[in-house]
């Protein structure tokens, strides 16, 4: 599903964000992200949305190869990948229906499928009642939820989460987690870096943790720390 | 590409409404600037009308009697065409004179009511190869059967020609410089309304919304703020022009009586302005927004 090349990518001459990273990930896995600020955990997450280009190796997502994709295909290519982030990302003068159905409305999708797809997709994230509000009146982990909905609405193939709890309380956090396993239960396999210790440990999912641009651990049930 | 029609006018209505402050800083940037730029080419109009009369190097105006028969004009011009001093003429019949007469005089209804076309006279237009030869000339026509009357005094049309020439540049100038200088500004304003929206059109791009999806609503957008800035400049060189009529009537300035805009002149005027208003709006957009893309 997502295939990392001894892939290298850096800002700065001398600089690595990246250095000689692979990795494989295969369909309908659920994997952490884990390392100290700047270790290159968001770069990974941002080659693979195609925000950037790897300087050398090869990313694969669903099959292709971003770094030779052409630009005017980026667009149809990321209605297959759902993300999300710890800032949310949220138009904030659309209300909540309007930003789970604007995903929608940029495929292209007729009015009567964003009329039955979008209610369902706010009563799955537990929004139904708040449809109407702007993202400003809604709490952070109901704001996240927004976002999730709004990833998850086309079905996409994979589902990309940077820091989704970072700004979140320990309880308003396990909501977002349980709604994630939900998400990955239906088969889209999700790949979400966190420094979040505690849900890391007591998940028991796959663990890959980068330092310094490089992978230094990569455990099938692991947990934060060396374990 | 599936545009829903529907989507792009919601889109373009609650972004205006949502952002209108923003709105009202592009509508009014390109009025004030398109009403400057708009009034500046009236006023080019208006001096170009006043001195029109004189283009084509005439020297000498020969006027016939209005009841001249054809006989005593064609004898006329027989002559005109002898005489080796004449460089070129013309014959400028009465229905012809009289449109310009109309045009010349459309600030003086009364006096263009109480004339029709007999009354007035058909005229040669003579250029001369010798301006100098002006007065000795008129003398010789002025005693022809048929001629009312032989204008050769024209020393000073030449430095006015000039003069209003001069006046016709430099106010083409300004008004280039304006509407150079309120593109950038029109610019400016439009990207500065989308820089506070470049995290929306982020959210977008993360969503899988191709360029064209954000450009058109925020092209459409452009367009209206450019048409509605546009309309109040149209309006703003209309009170132009009547302040123009009412002030050459009113206090009866003799010296520009002849400075005469026509509906056609303002016409032509606000559909520039109104062009260019709705141009520059759109293609401002397109601009503004193409560097947020590229992500």
């Amino acid at each position: 599903m997502i295939k990392v090349d001894q892939v290298t990518k850096s800002y700065k001459p001398g600089q690595y964000a990246l250095r000689d990273c692979s990795m494989l990930v295969q369909r309908g896995e659920f994997v952490f992200l884990v390392g100290p600020s700047g270790s290159g955990k968001s770069t990974l997450l941002r080659l693979m949305l195609r925000e950037e280009r790897p300087d050398q190796g090869h990313v694969f997502v669903a099959g292709k190869d971003l770094g030779a994709m052409p630009d005017w295909k980026v667009p149809f290519f990321r209605r297959n990948i759902g993300a999300i982030f710890q800032d949310f990302r949220l138009l904030p003068n659309k209300t909540v229906h309007e930003n789970v159905s604007f995903a929608l409305e940029v495929t292209g999708k007729p009015k009567k499928v964003v009329a039955t797809q979008v209610p369902q997709m706010l009563d799955l994230v537990g929004l139904a009642d708040k449809a109407d509000r702007l993202p400003n009146e809604l709490s952070g982990g109901e704001q996240q939820r927004v976002a999730i909905a709004r990833a998850f609405i086309n079905k996409p193939l994979i589902l990309l989460a940077d820091e989704p709890t970072g700004n979140l309380d320990p309880d308003t956090s396990w909501g977002v987690m349980r709604l994630l396993e939900r998400i990955n239960r239906t088969g889209t396999t999700v790949l979400m870096a966190t420094h979040d210790v505690g849900i890391v440990d007591s998940m028991r999912r796959r663990v890959i943790e980068l330092d310094k641009g490089m992978i230094t651990r990569d455990q099938v049930r692991g947990v934060y720390g060396i374990g | 590409m599936a545009f829903s029609v529907d989507y792009v006018l919601k889109e373009t209505a609650t972004n205006l409404w949502r952002n209108r402050l923003m709105s009202l800083a592009a509508v009014l940037t390109i009025a004030v600037s398109l009403a400057l730029v708009g009034s500046s080419l009236l006023l080019k109009q208006g001096v170009s009308v006043a001195t029109s009369q004189w283009q084509g190097g005439t020297q000498l105006l020969i006027f016939l009697q209005p009841n001249a028969t054809a006989a005593q004009t064609s004898a006329i011009g027989d002559q005109l065409k002898a005489t080796s001093a004449v460089k070129s003429y013309f014959y400028v019949n009465q229905a012809s004179s009289y449109t310009e007469f109309k045009r010349l005089m459309a600030n003086q209804p009364d006096l263009l009511s109480s004339v029709n076309q007999s009354q007035i006279p058909p005229s040669f237009r003579v250029a001369l190869k010798d301006p100098a030869e002006a007065a000795a000339i008129g003398q010789i026509f002025n005693q022809q059967v048929g001629v009312r009357d032989v204008e050769y005094n024209r020393a000073a049309i030449d430095t006015m020609l000039k003069i209003s020439s001069i006046a016709q540049l430099v106010i083409l100038g300004l008004a280039t410089i304006l509407l150079l200088s309120a593109s950038v500004l029109i610019l400016n304003v439009i990207r500065v309304a989308i820089f506070s929206r470049r995290r929306e059109v982020a959210v977008m791009k993360l969503v899988g919304a191709t360029n064209w999806f954000i450009r058109i609503p925020f092209m459409l957008e452009g367009l209206l703020q450019g048409l509605a800035g546009a309309l109040v400049a149209a309006v703003a060189v209309a009170g132009v022009r009547s302040l123009f009529g009412y002030v050459i009537h009113h206090f009866r300035v003799q010296l520009l009586s002849s400075f005469v805009l026509t509906g056609h002149d303002l016409a032509m005027t606000e559909i520039f302005v109104i062009s260019i208003g709705t141009l520059v709006g759109a293609a401002g957009s397109l601009l503004a927004v193409r560097r947020y893309l590229d992500v």
